[in-house]
C-alpha cells in the first residue's frame, strides 16, 4: 500500500502546482519572475511524474542519460536558434 | 495460431531455405493464403512469398541492399541527365522546373533513399552477426522498417507523375517549399514521402540501438565491439535523434502545405531562418550518419587485407564518439551567409573545425595501419583504399569552407558541389568496397575478381574526372543550367566522367549478379586474418546465425550449448553443429502485417498528398487508415515469439528488458520531436518580439481543466499497473477504462476550446500565433489519440485477462501516456499563460 | 566582361599586394581578402593533400604481398579474436597534432580577416548604401534618394555598402568578380559592402535556388567613373518619383524607402513584412 500512498501524495502535489500555475499569473508579479516561477512548477511537475511514474527512479540511471540527452539536443536547438537572431 | 501450418514441408530444413533449395520447390505451390497469414516458418529463398513475409534481419538486409541499388540508379539516371544538361552553357534539354527537379529529387535520393539505405543493408546482415545476436530485437519491426523505406520511395517516384516533383532542392528551403511558390501536388507528396521515410528510420534507430546495446554475446563489451559495428552505433545514436529534428520540420512543412498553417511564410517573423535551423540542425548529423558506416567499413576492410590490426584503434572510437556528440553543435556553419549574428557565427566556426579534427586522427590511423602490413590488393581493399583516398581531397576542400570568409564566396558554387561529392561518394565508393568484402558472405559466392578489379579503375578514373573539375570550375554557381562560356570544357569533361561513374555502377551491379550464379563458391571465410565473428558461420549463415550461442568468455569466441552450464569447449570457428534447433521453443521469423502496414501507409500518404483538392484523395485517405487500422491490430494480434539472450554483455542497460528500452529510447526521438516543435514557437516568438506575442487561448482556465484531467488520467494508468501488479482484474480494467474516459474528456474539452476559437474567427491560417498553438497542441492531440487507441485495444484483452501474469504492456503503455502528460505540463503554461 | 575563371587564375593573382594586405588593418575588400585566404588555403591544401596522399599510396605500395614477404614475421589478426588495436599511439598524436596546428592557424588568421570584414564599409571614405531587393526573378537596386532600378551602377573607387532583403523566397546575391555573396531572406536584413576598383560591366547573380527563373536571375552591374556616376545619379534624384515605376517590371513598390537605409549594423532587423501586393505579385508570377 506504501507505493500507493506514495503514488496519491505526487498526484495531489502536482494538482496543486497546476492550480499555482494559474494562479501565479493573477499575483501580479513582475513577468520575468512569474515566468520563472510558472516553469520551475513544471519542470518539477515533469520530474515527479517521470521519477515516480514512469519509475524512472527505478530504473537503471542509464535510462536516465538517455532522456536527458534528447532534452539537451532540443535545448541546444532552441537556445542557440533563438539566439542567433537576437 | 499455429495449428495448420504446413510442419512437414518446413522440419528438412532449419536453415530457412538458404541451402537445401531442390528439396523444397513446389511446396510454396501448395500453400495457400490462410498458410500465408499463419505461418511461422520461412518458404525458401526462391519464393516471392519469403521476401514478402521475412523479418529475418539477413533477408531484410539483402532487401535493403537490392532496394538501395535500384534507387542508386534511379538518382544515377538523375545525375547523368544533369551532367547532359551542362554539356553546353546555355539551356540545351531539361525545362527550367524540369532541371529544378533533377537537381532535387537526385539529391533527396542519394542521400535519403540510398546512400543510407545502402550501408543499413549492411548493418542489417552484418552487425548481428558480429556482435553474436539471432536477430534484431525487434524483428517485425525491422520489416516494417524496410516495407516503410520502400513504400516512401514508391512514393517519392509516384510525386512525378502528380503535376512534377519538388523543385526547390533537396535542402527545400523556405519559403519556396509552401504552396503559394510550389503549388503542385508532386511537392506535397515528397515531403510525405520524406516524413515515411523519417518514421522508418526512427523505427530502425530505436531497433539497432536495443540490439546494439542488449544483445552482445559474452564478453564483447561496448569498447570490445568490432569497428563496423560501433561505425553503426554511434549513426544509430545520431539518426535517432537527427530525424526527430528533421521529422519536426517536415511535420511542420506538411501542415505549411496542407492544412494552411504559416510557419514559413508569416509576415514579422523569421519563418524562412526558422527553416534553416531544424533542417541543418538534421542535415549535419546526417552527414555523418551516411558517412560512418563507410568509415566502419574502411577499418574492417584495412585490418583484413593488411593483416594488421587497427593502429590507435580505441582513438579512433573515441574520435567517432566526438564527431558524433559535436555534429549537434555545428549546424549554423551552412548559414554563415544569413542574418545570424558574428557571435554565434564565431561559435559554429570554432566548432566546425573542432569536428575536423578527429577525422584527420581517424585518417592517419587508417594509414599508420598499412605500415608493415602484408597489404592483398583485392576489390574490396581497392575500393575502400580509393574511398580513403578521395575523402582526404573531400576533408581538405572542406576546411576552406570552415573559414567564414572563404564561405562567403564559396557558398552556392560548384566547390560545394565538388566537395560534398568528395566526401559523400568516397563514402560510396567504401560501401561498394564493403559489398565486394560481404558478398561472398551473402551468397556463399565469390564475385568476379577480374572484372571488380577492372571496374575499380573505371570506377576511380570517372569518379576524379567527373567531380575534381568541379573544383577548377567552381565559379558555376549551383543549381544552375547556364554557367560562363570559360568553364565549358571542365564540365564536358565532367560529364565524360559521370557516365564512366555511371558503367562503373552497373558494372557493380552486374557482377554481383553474375556472381550469383557463375561465382565460385565460398564455403565459410574467404579473407584471411578476417576476424569478426561473421566469418566464423558458413556463407550464408544458416536462419538464427550460429551453431550455439556465442561467447567471447574465453578471450576469443566460442559458441556454447544451448544451456549454459553444459558449455563446451567448442573450440573456435566453424566447429559446431549446423543443423541445430533451438530447444523447446523456436522464434519466429515471419509475418504477413509489416508488409501490409506498408501498403497501408502508403495509400494514405498519396491520399493525404491532395487531399484538399478533392478527387479520389480523400477516398485513397479513409481507405489507407481503414487498412492501416487492420493490419496494426493484426500486427498487435499476432503471437510472435522472439527470445532474448540470457547470457551477454548488455551495458549500460542490464535490468531493464528490451521492449521497456525500446520504448524509453523512442520517447527519447519524442522529446526531440516536441523539443523541436516547442523551439520553433520559442525560435518565432522571439524574433517576433517575445512580449507583444498574443497568446491565443483567451483564458487559461480551459487550459488548467485540461492538466487536471491529464494528470488524474496518469494517476489511473498507475493505479492499473499497481492493480495488475496485484492481479486484480477488475482493478485493472478500472484504472485502464477511467483513462480512456478521461483521455476522451481532453479531447471533449479541447474541442469545444476550439470550436470557440473557430467561430471567433480564429484557425490554423490567422496569423503565426494561431498557426503555432493548433499544431503544437495538435500534434500533443494527436499522441493522445494514439493513446487511445492502444487503450481500446488493451482495455478488451485486459477484460479476458491478460496482463494479469504479464503487466509488461500496461507499464509500456503507461511510460507513453506519462510522457504525454510530461509533455502538456510544458504545453500548458507556453501557450496559455506565459 | 573582365572575369577571369579558373583556379589557376586565382592562384596567380596572389601576390605582393596581398602580402601588404596582411599587415594592413583596415581597408580590405572582399576582393583582396578573398584572393589572398584562397591562395594561401590553396597552396597550403595542395602540399598536405599531395604529402598525405603519397606517403599512403607509398606505403601501400612498399608493404604490398609479395611471394616472398614473410606470412610469420610478425603476429597477424586470428578469425574470431576479440576486437584489438595495434600501437602506434605516440605516431597518431604527432600526426594529430601537427594537423591540428596547421587548421587552428588557418582558422584563426582567417577569422581575424572575417572580423576586419564584418565591420563593415568604412565610414571615413562615405560608402555608397544600395537597398537590394530579390523578387522572383530580378534583383531591384533602390538608391538612398528613392530611385529604384534593376541595374547596379556603382561608382569606382568608392565602397558601396549593401543591405539585401526578399520580397519573396530565400535568395542568394553575388558578384562573382568582386567576391561578394549575401543571403537575401524574407522579412531578414543582411548587410554586406564592396569596392568596386575597375570600370565595366559585371554580373550579379542568385545563388540559392529559387524557383523555375533561378538560372536567369541575373543583373548587370555597371561600375562606372565617378563623375559619370554623379551625372546618372542626379537626373535619377530629379525624376525619382515620376518614372521610378517605369524603370522595373512594375512588381516592386520602394515602400521601406527611408527608415532602412540609416541602419549599418550586421545585426538583422525585422522588416514590417512583406507588402500584401508584393506577395501577390509574386505568387502569380509563376
Amino acid at each position: 500500500m506504501t507505493s500507493t500512498k506514495l503514488y496519491t501524495v505526487i498526484y495531489v502535489v502536482l494538482f496543486g502546482f497546476a492550480t499555482a500555475q494559474v494562479a501565479l499569473e493573477f499575483m501580479g508579479l513582475s513577468y520575468a519572475v512569474a515566468v520563472a516561477g510558472i516553469l520551475l512548477l513544471s519542470v518539477i511537475k515533469a520530474v515527479l511524474v517521470a521519477g515516480y511514474y514512469q519509475h524512472l527512479l527505478y530504473e537503471p540511471r542509464s535510462v536516465t542519460y538517455v532522456m536527458i540527452s534528447g532534452l539537451l539536443t532540443a535545448i541546444a536547438l532552441t537556445f542557440a536558434a533563438s539566439y542567433s537572431i537576437t | 495460431m499455429t495449428e495448420d501450418q504446413p510442419r512437414d514441408d518446413h522440419e528438412a530444413q532449419p536453415d530457412g531455405g538458404h541451402t537445401h533449395r531442390s528439396l523444397t520447390e513446389g511446396a510454396t505451390t501448395t500453400s495457400t493464403l490462410r498458410e500465408f497469414f499463419t505461418r511461422d516458418h520461412l518458404p525458401p529463398m526462391e519464393s516471392v512469398q519469403r521476401w514478402l513475409l521475412t523479418t529475418n534481419h539477413k533477408d531484410v538486409g539483402i532487401l535493403y541492399l537490392v532496394t538501395s541499388l535500384f534507387f542508386l540508379v534511379f538518382g544515377g539516371v538523375l545525375a547523368l541527365l544533369m551532367r547532359i544538361e551542362l554539356l553546353t552553357p546555355v539551356n540545351s534539354v531539361l525545362s527550367a522546373t524540369g532541371y529544378n527537379q533533377t537537381v532535387s529529387i537526385h539529391g533527396l535520393i542519394m542521400i535519403f533513399w540510398f546512400l543510407s539505405p545502402f550501408a543499413f543493408g549492411f548493418a542489417n546482415y552484418v552487425v548481428p552477426l558480429q556482435i553474436g545476436a539471432k536477430d534484431l530485437a525487434f524483428p517485425r519491426l525491422n520489416a516494417l522498417s524496410y516495407w516503410l523505406y520502400l513504400f516512401s520511395g514508391v512514393l517519392l517516384g509516384i510525386s512525378f507523375f502528380q503535376g512534377g516533383s519538388f523543385e526547390g532542392g533537396w535542402t527545400m528551403y523556405a519559403p519556396l517549399n509552401v504552396p503559394s511558390y510550389m503549388p503542385n501536388i508532386g511537392s506535397t507528396t515528397t515531403v510525405l514521402a520524406l516524413l515515411l521515410f523519417v518514421i522508418s528510420v526512427t523505427m530502425s534507430s530505436v531497433n539497432f540501438l536495443t540490439t546494439l546495446h542488449r544483445m552482445r554475446a559474452k564478453g564483447l563489451t561496448l569498447l570490445r565491439m568490432p569497428l563496423f559495428t560501433w561505425s553503426i552505433l554511434l549513426t544509430v545514436w545520431m539518426m535517432l535523434f537527427a530525424f526527430a529534428a528533421l521529422l519536426a520540420a517536415l511535420l511542420i512543412l506538411s501542415s505549411d502545405r496542407i492544412l494552411g498553417t504559416t510557419y514559413f511564410t508569416a509576415e514579422g517573423t523569421p519563418g524562412s531562418l526558422l527553416w534553416t535551423h531544424l533542417f541543418w540542425f538534421f542535415g549535419h548529423p546526417e552527414v555523418y550518419i551516411v558517412f560512418f558506416p563507410a568509415l566502419g567499413a574502411m577499418a574492417e576492410t584495412f585490418q583484413t587485407f593488411t593483416g594488421r590490426r587497427l593502429v590507435g584503434r580505441k582513438w579512433f572510437i573515441l574520435a567517432m564518439l566526438l564527431v558524433a556528440l559535436q555534429s549537434f553543435l555545428v549546424w549554423m556553419h551552412h548559414m554563415f551567409l544569413t542574418s545570424i549574428n558574428l557571435e554565434i557565427k564565431t561559435l559554429f566556426m570554432a566548432t566546425t573545425i573542432g569536428i575536423s579534427l578527429p577525422f584527420d586522427l581517424m585518417v592517419f590511423s587508417l594509414i599508420y595501419t598499412m605500415v608493415k602490413g602484408r597489404i592483398r590488393f583485392t576489390t574490396p581493399f581497392l575500393f575502400t583504399f580509393g574511398g580513403l583516398l578521395v575523402f582526404i581531397i573531400g576533408g581538405i576542400t572542406g576546411v576552406f569552407l570552415g573559414a567564414v570568409v572563404l564561405d562567403y564566396q564559396l557558398r552556392g558554387t560548384y566547390w560545394v558541389v565538388a566537395h560534398f561529392h568528395y566526401v559523400m561518394v568516397a563514402g560510396v565508393t567504401a560501401l561498394i568496397g564493403a559489398l565486394f568484402y560481404w558478398y561472398p558472405k551473402i551468397t556463399g559466392r565469390m564475385y568476379n575478381r577480374r572484372l571488380g578489379k577492372a571496374t575499380f579503375g573505371l570506377f576511380f578514373v570517372g569518379f576524379n574526372l567527373l567531380y575534381f573539375p568541379m573544383f577548377i570550375a567552381w565559379e558555376t554557381p549551383r543549381r544552375v543550367f547556364d554557367y560562363p562560356a570559360g568553364l565549358t570544357p571542365w564540365h564536358q569533361l565532367a560529364t565524360i566522367g559521370g557516365f564512366m561513374l555511371g558503367v562503373a555502377f552497373l558494372l557493380v551491379i552486374w557482377n554481383c549478379y553474375w556472381s550469383l550464379w557463375h561465382g565460385e563458391k565460398v564455403e565459410g571465410n574467404p579473407w584471411e586474418y578476417a576476424t569478426t565473428a561473421e566469418w566464423a558461420v558458413p556463407s550464408p549463415p544458416p536462419l538464427e546465425n550460429f551453431p550455439g550461442v556465442p561467447s567471447y568468455d574465453s578471450g576469443s569466441l566460442d559458441f556454447l550449448d544451448e544451456t549454459p552450464e553444459a558449455s563446451t569447449d567448442g573450440g573456435t570457428a566453424v566447429a559446431g553443429d549446423q543443423t541445430h534447433e533451438s530447444g523447446d521453443h523456436h522464434d519466429s521469423h515471419a509475418s504477413p502485417w509489416p508488409f501490409f502496414i506498408g501498403v497501408a501507409a502508403l495509400v494514405f500518404f498519396l491520399g493525404l498528398s491532395g487531399i484538399s483538392t478533392g478527387g479520389i484523395y480523400p477516398a485513397l485517405t479513409i481507405v489507407g487508415v481503414v487498412f492501416g487500422a487492420v493490419s496494426l491490430l493484426g500486427f498487435g494480434m499476432e503471437s510472435f515469439s522472439v527470445t532474448e539472450p540470457e547470457l551477454g554483455e548488455r551495458w549500460p542497460f542490464e535490468g531493464i528488458e528490451n521492449g521497456k528500452l525500446g520504448v524509453w529510447i523512442f520517447l527519447a526521438s519524442d522529446v526531440v520531436l516536441f523539443g523541436a516543435f516547442i523551439g520553433s514557437y520559442v525560435f518565432l516568438r522571439v524574433g517576433y518580439g517575445w512580449t507583444d506575442w498574443q497568446l491565443v487561448p483567451h483564458d487559461p482556465i480551459p487550459g488548467l481543466i485540461n492538466t487536471y484531467i491529464l494528470l488524474t488520467s496518469s494517476f489511473c494508468i498507475v493505479l492499473a499497473l499497481v492493480a495488475a501488479e496485484k492481479n486484480s482484474r477488475w482493478g485493472l480494467i478500472a484504472g485502464l477504462s477511467t483513462t480512456l474516459l478521461l483521455g476522451v474528456g481532453f479531447l471533449v474539452n479541447k474541442g469545444i476550446e476550439w470550436v470557440e476559437l473557430f467561430h471567433e474567427g480564429i484557425w490554423l491560417s490567422s496569423n503565426v500565433q494561431a498557426s503555432t498553438f493548433f499544431l503544437t497542441t495538435g500534434l500533443h492531440a494527436l499522441h493522445v489519440i494514439l493513446g487511445l487507441l492502444i487503450l481500446l485495444f488493451l482495455i478488451p484483452r485486459a477484460i479476458n485477462g491478460a496482463y494479469l501474469d504479464d503487466e509488461r504492456p500496461v507499464e509500456y503503455f503507461g511510460l507513453y501516456w506519462h510522457f504525454v502528460d510530461i509533455v502538456w505540463l510544458f504545453l500548458f503554461p507556453l501557450f496559455y499563460i506565459i | 566582361m573582365s572575369v577571369t575563371y579558373g583556379l589557376t587564375t586565382r592562384v596567380a593573382t596572389v601576390n605582393s599586394h596581398h602580402i601588404e594586405l596582411l599587415l594592413q588593418a583596415n581597408g580590405r575588400t572582399m576582393n583582396d581578402v578573398f584572393s589572398m585566404l584562397f591562395g594561401v588555403f590553396l597552396i597550403l591544401g595542395t602540399a598536405v593533400g599531395i604529402v598525405v596522399i603519397s606517403y599512403m599510396v607509398y606505403n601501400a605500395y612498399k608493404y604490398r604481398e609479395t611471394p616472398d614477404s614473410e606470412v610469420a614475421e610478425r603476429e597477424r589478426p586470428q578469425l574470431g579474436e576479440l576486437p584489438q588495436g595495434s600501437g602506434g599511439g605516440k605516431k597518431l598524436a604527432i600526426s594529430l597534432t601537427i594537423s591540428a596546428v596547421i587548421v587552428i592557424a588557418l582558422i584563426a588568421w582567417a577569422y581575424i580577416v572575417l572580423v576586419d570584414v564584418e565591420a563593415g564599409a568604412p565610414e571615413s571614405e562615405d560608402p555608397l548604401e544600395v537597398q537590394v531587393e530579390g523578387i522572383q526573378f530580378s534583383w531591384q537596386y533602390e538608391y538612398p534618394n528613392g530611385h529604384t532600378t534593376n541595374t547596379l551602377r556603382v561608382p569606382e573607387d568608392r565602397p558601396v555598402t549593401l543591405i539585401l532583403t526578399s520580397g519573396d523566397v530565400f535568395h542568394t546575391f553575388g558578384i562573382p568578380a568582386y567576391d561578394l555573396k549575401a543571403d537575401a531572406i524574407p522579412g531578414q536584413t543582411t548587410e554586406t559592402w564592396f569596392r568596386p576598383n575597375e570600370t565595366g560591366t559585371y554580373e550579379a547573380q542568385c545563388f540559392e535556388l529559387c524557383g523555375s527563373g533561378h538560372s536567369a536571375m541575373e543583373s548587370d552591374v555597371i561600375v562606372m567613373e565617378q563623375e559619370e556616376f554623379d551625372q546618372w545619379y542626379a537626373e535619377t534624384g530629379s525624376e525619382t518619383n515620376a518614372t521610378t515605376n517605369n524603370t522595373t517590371d512594375g512588381s516592386a513598390t520602394n515602400n521601406s524607402t527611408a527608415n532602412d537605409s540609416t541602419a549599418t549594423t550586421t545585426e538583422n532587423r525585422l522588416l514590417d513584412g512583406p507588402a500584401p501586393e508584393r506577395q501577390l505579385a509574386a505568387t502569380t508570377r509563376q
